[in-house]
């Protein structure tokens, strides 16, 4: 569970938009058997190349326009004013995005005394290496990271199992009971992640049939992960989408709801899937009040649990050392991946904390 | 962003399935149209969500009306816990600090981000460039922004803001160290970690309005801020509305700013409603009040619903026109 | 779309690829299994307390030289470590949630309570094994007693009275003599004021006002002054008494100090453990805790001993005293006997026969001096004076903490009138004096008078529960 506003209702913005680039993907009704279901995937490939290179140039602003014409452009006022715009736009992006961060870079290798006097300096009294040592070693920020990246992974794949195989059933094999079930899960997409505070917390400590306490235990995150009714509701929404026709071939040709479901179905949910990985990661790395309740054990720790209780306890330089590595993980995955991150935030971009 | 969903597509053959589903049914035909893989596929979903989302919402509920500390077995005590959290002085605060920052964050966070993203749109080279900048705060995970912000906000003369400030005469400002400050630095510090989302949400949006009108409203002769007044903010009305929206849901829940930068203080001036319930439930060393935290979660639960169901409306409407 | 398909892929495959890693690492550390009290080959596993989060890696090596040093006596007991730290913001969940270790410390204010819920386990029949059991200060003792006479927590660590800390190399850059520390709330005031004026950005004088510290704190000086918080009658009814002269004098006190003085640096939000960092880093001159705080600031903060001096609290008015306080051993109640026989014997090992039987005050003093960790750090004694002299003959040769720079306290630490916490919802009071303490530190235009009304109307209600 994500006890944070990015849980829950704040999320739904993202299905219509998520859904429009979907349905028109497999906007192909007239296949009817398996190889025109290929067909119809090779001819949604052809333009989803399209609209991603579309996309791409949209993103570089070479092709596409914006409210400036190109005549707009010509003129030397425009012209002289945007730019100076623009210079003054990257200077305060500059120091206000990146700024914080080459700040931190320096206090990670600068002697505490000299961050608590001369904050601004620049390195009066030489570099404290060592800082970034022990925050590596003493502070073991990588075992603490490690613990963040399971605890994804696992809420990442509790999403993906319930969202795929409910999506599946209340979509595709729609048992009569499937509306009860459906009404029940979009419910709770109105009750805030809040009001399961206490009382989730109470099931952690005593969860029904297992007997025993999940509480220091990653289940304790990652089964109440699961339970998110946006996923779900993604999900079911994309199979609603999908051609009949190819179920019913399928069936023709003898496979069973099993084989269709793994054969077919998920195969042809990969780009769903996706959206849902990526909201699953980041609300798994934006979370603290749920782990923070759950995982008392520091060995298990994700870094955002750990990171405020030691902070009284660990030597400032060594402390802006371990946020420093905090902040490099995921900063040189953004720069790797930076493309992907810009237009997952776009398309779900109403997912923001 | 004007979303266009198709309306859920239902291909003949299903209705025929659901059709030979038939009325009467005896175990053996439940069997053989599938309801046990019926029941198979949804078994995850119903375990998970009965366990963790439906029992503990009915739970919530009974709570609120029940005297619970996990030492004694729980006594219905009818509305008291209500009562108990409309009298509360802090409870008053805590609204009154949960609206500040909502109104903050609007203040702060709502236009910035699409003065930027309309600035951003009109960039020609080197866009990718505006946008990894402008998002990279969003990637810092919160609780480390938090705490970097936190010794950033440093209320002595040599902390960083203030070090930087004073270089042209300001300050020193006492930041967190005021009730009077603690609020806006704590939104401002949110914004930073937020800003850069929205904007991308906005830049998309901005991406798809049709070249055509602006084209057509040149063709009127419309300049710049027409084109803008005219042709872009309205494309954007959708999308600014439902950020608009989540942000009140978002910011009604803010708690791990307070949590972490002040813990609520100085003299309560950044308790919010989020804090209050943790509070009542974890705060005290010998043993939470359950029922109030249930009761104000709910009561808070309630309000919130009311924005959830416009939200639902708005996204519903435009989504299907 | 196809990119973002790709990139989710490799995005996807390298984090599979971390967390394998990870599966390996970590190691299964998820899932240790806490309801049995005993392995399979008969050997108790036992959780016990080890050291603040993030201490130094010499008090962590000594205390598994400790740990290995007892499981080589005890054969039978596996002890684990781990990692704690009081809160009164954390404790009650995590005693809910099981997740404390077997044996935990709670401070004096808590047992009574505890143990009227049938919260924690009763110890009596092994604390009574102990050969020094019936040595104990009386009065002592009595906190962890149960209404029915038996033992349910063992004092342990600690008794503190509260000594004001100051850092004698900031005394001196004020032109102060550092083996001549405040001895009245007057002088703290000058030489705070001093100490400020010569060092931009360092507090001359803190106190602290979070997580239930600022009321902890609030109450230290009423005592100091001659005040009491509440006043609790024969029949067990209290009385909140807030409003009394103490506290508003130690508020105006406080109040002259920031607002006039301008002496008390610029974070008004800190707790124990900040407060300890903030003093650490050289950023706080003085401020008032438990005696014992030293040890604390060696293990967790890496202070500077040379710079490190602790003065008696400056008393004033009649009936003025040292708040006092301390730590308690205790378990679950859920705890089997196998457990507590257990618990016992680490609670004798760790804690207590080094008080009282030479071998053990030796070998303990060898393995603290060791590993550079602080010896002879003054603390009250838990049986008797005499025994307390005894022991730090005992330890003489191993005393490496510079008491020479704790004279101002330890010259009448016997002669303290010492007075205990008070007795009635202890941290839910000190929780409603947080913000009355941060409201003077940060409001210029604060009212003591009207706070405190307010504050003991509230405290009034809380006592009126029951």
């Amino acid at each position: 569970m994500t006890l944070s506003p990015t849980d829950n209702p704040s999320e739904i913005g993202v299905v219509s938009q998520d859904s429009a680039a979907t349905t028109d993907a497999v906007d192909d009704p007239d296949g009817t058997s398996r190889r025109a279901a290929a067909a119809s995937r090779n001819r949604r490939e052809s333009d989803r190349r399209k609209v991603s290179s579309r996309r791409r140039k949209a993103l570089d602003g070479v092709e596409d326009r914006g409210a400036l014409s190109e005549a707009d452009w010509r003129r030397p006022s425009i012209r002289w004013g945007m730019a100076t715009t623009h210079v003054l736009l990257l200077v305060i992006l500059v120091v206000a995005g990146l700024g914080p961060m080459l700040l931190l870079a320096k206090y990670a290798v600068t002697p505490t005394q000299d961050i608590l006097r001369t904050p601004m300096a620049i390195f009066p009294n030489g570099i404290a290496w060592d800082n970034l040592d022990k925050a590596w070693n003493d502070v073991q920020v990588s075992r603490y990271f490690l613990n963040t990246i399971w605890l994804a992974v696992g809420s990442w794949a509790s999403q993906i199992l319930v969202a795929t195989t409910g999506g599946y059933a209340l979509s595709v094999l729609r048992p009569r009971y499937g509306k009860v079930v459906q009404a029940l899960v979009l419910s709770t997409m109105f009750v805030p992640a809040i009001v399961l505070l206490v009382p989730l917390y109470l099931t952690i400590l005593d969860p029904p049939l297992l007997g025993r306490s999940l509480i220091n235990s990653f289940w304790a995150v990652w089964l109440p992960a699961g339970a998110s009714a946006f996923n779900v509701l993604l999900v079911q929404r994309f199979f609603d989408s999908l051609p009949r026709e190819v179920f019913e071939a399928a069936r023709m040709d003898g496979a069973g709801p099993y084989r269709l479901f793994w054969s077919v179905v998920l195969p042809m949910s990969k780009p769903i899937i996706g959206v849902v990985s990526v909201f699953a990661v980041i609300a798994a790395w934006k979370d603290f009040l749920w782990p923070l309740l759950v995982l008392k054990d520091p060995a298990i720790q994700p870094l955002s649990v750990r990171l405020p209780s030691i902070e009284a306890s660990t030597d400032l330089g060594v402390f802006l050392a371990a946020l420093a590595i905090s902040t490099l993980i995921p900063v040189g995955l953004f720069l790797v991946f930076q493309r992907m991150f810009l237009q997952g935030a776009g398309l779900g971009g109403a997912v923001k904390g | 962003m004007t979303a266009t969903t198709a309306p859920p597509r239902r291909g003949p053959a299903s209705h025929a399935r659901a059709d030979r589903d038939g009325r009467h049914r005896s175990p053996v035909t439940w069997f053989r149209g599938g309801g046990l893989s019926n029941l198979v596929f949804l078994l995850p979903l119903i375990l998970i969500f009965g366990v963790f989302s439906w029992f503990p919402i009915v739970r919530a509920v009974i709570m609120s009306f029940q005297e619970t500390n996990l030492v004694s077995d729980p006594t219905f005590v009818g509305l008291d816990n209500f009562r108990q959290v409309l009298n509360d002085p802090l409870l008053w605060k805590a609204v009154q600090n949960t609206l500040y920052f909502a109104f903050l964050a609007l203040l702060f966070g709502y236009p910035i981000p699409l003065v930027a993203a309309v600035l951003m749109r009109e960039v020609r080279r080197a866009r990718g460039l505006y946008s990894a900048l402008a998002y990279l705060p969003v990637v810092v995970p919160p609780v480390v922004a938090v705490l970097l912000w936190k010794f950033f906000y440093n209320g002595s003369p040599t902390g960083v803001f203030n070090t930087i400030l004073g270089w042209v005469g300001l300050g020193p400002y006492p930041w967190l160290q005021d009730a009077s400050t603690a609020m806006p630095s704590l939104v401002l510090a949110a914004t930073w970690a937020g800003a850069g989302g929205t904007i991308i949400i906005y830049l998309a949006a901005l991406t798809s309005v049709p070249p055509e009108l602006y084209d057509a409203s040149e063709v009127d002769g419309a300049g710049l801020w027409r084109k803008i007044w005219h042709v872009t903010l309205p494309a954007l009305r959708g999308v600014l509305f439902i950020t608009l929206i989540l942000q009140v849901i978002g910011t009604a829940q803010v708690f791990l700013e307070p949590y972490l930068f002040t813990g609520g203080g100085p003299n309560n001036a950044t308790l919010t409603v989020l804090l209050l319930i943790y509070r009542y439930a974890f705060q005290n060393s010998l043993g939470g009040d359950y029922g109030a935290a249930t009761a104000l979660s709910i009561m808070l639960a309630a309000v919130l619903a009311v924005f959830s169901i416009l939200y639902f409306r708005l996204t519903r409407s435009w989504s299907t026109s | 779309m196809k990119s973002t398909r790709q990139a989710i892929a490799l995005t996807l495959a390298g984090a599979l690829a971390i967390s394998t890693l990870a599966a390996c690492s970590s190691g299964g550390s998820g899932s240790d299994d806490e309801s049995s009290g005993s392995d399979g080959d008969g050997k108790v596993t036992l959780k016990v307390v080890s050291l603040l989060p993030g201490s130094e890696q010499e008090a962590i090596d000594a205390f598994n030289a400790q740990v290995e040093e007892f499981e080589a006596a005890n054969p039978d007991i596996d002890i684990v470590p781990e990692e704690y730290e009081w809160k009164a913001t954390t404790f009650a969940p995590q005693l809910a949630g099981g997740t404390l270790p077997d044996v935990f410390e709670i401070p004096f204010t808590d047992a009574k309570t505890l143990v009227e819920n049938g919260q924690l386990a009763d110890l009596d029949e092994q604390f009574r094994t102990l050969p020094y059991a019936d040595k104990f200060n009386p009065a002592i003792i009595e906190a962890g007693t149960g209404a029915d006479g038996h033992v349910y927590a063992i004092p342990a660590k600690n008794v503190y009275g509260v000594g004001l800390h100051y850092n004698r190399a900031l005394f001196e850059s004020a032109g102060l003599d550092p083996d001549q520390p405040p001895t009245t709330w007057d002088e703290v005031r000058e030489d705070a004021k001093k100490i400020a004026d010569a060092n931009p950005g360092v507090a001359g004088y803190m106190q602290m006002s979070q997580n239930n510290t600022g009321g902890w704190q609030l109450t230290v000086n009423t005592f100091a002054r001659g005040g009491r918080t509440q006043e609790v009658a024969e029949d067990g009814t209290a009385t909140s008494t807030l409003t009394n002269d103490g506290t508003k004098d130690a508020l105006e006190w406080l109040k002259a100090m920031r607002w006039e003085d301008n002496s008390l640096g610029s974070n008004f939000l800190l707790d124990w453990g900040t407060m300890n960092q903030a003093f650490a880093a050289g950023q706080v001159a003085m401020y008032t805790s438990g005696s014992d705080v030293f040890t604390s600031l060696v293990q967790t903060n890496a202070v500077d001993q040379s710079t490190y001096g602790l003065a008696a609290l400056p008393l004033e008015g009649d009936d003025a005293g040292v708040l006092t306080g301390g730590t308690l051993a205790a378990m679950p109640a859920n705890v089997d006997e196998s457990k507590k026989e257990a618990a016992i014997k680490w609670i004798d090992f760790f804690y207590l026969a080094k008080l009282v039987d030479e071998k053990r005050a030796v070998a303990d003093a060898e393995t603290l001096v060791a590993n550079d960790q602080p010896v002879g750090t003054p603390v009250l004694p838990m049986f008797s004076e005499e025994q307390y002299l005894q022991n730090q003959e005992w330890i003489a040769d191993f005393i490496n903490v510079p008491l020479d720079q704790m004279t101002s306290y330890t010259d009448t630490m016997f002669d303290l009138p010492l007075v205990g916490e008070p007795s009635q919802k202890t941290q839910e009071i000190y929780a409603l004096l947080d913000p009355v303490v941060q409201a003077v530190l940060t409001d210029e235009n604060a009212d003591v008078d009207a706070l405190l009304e307010q504050a003991n109307t509230e405290a009034q209600a809380l006592l009126d529960q029951g």
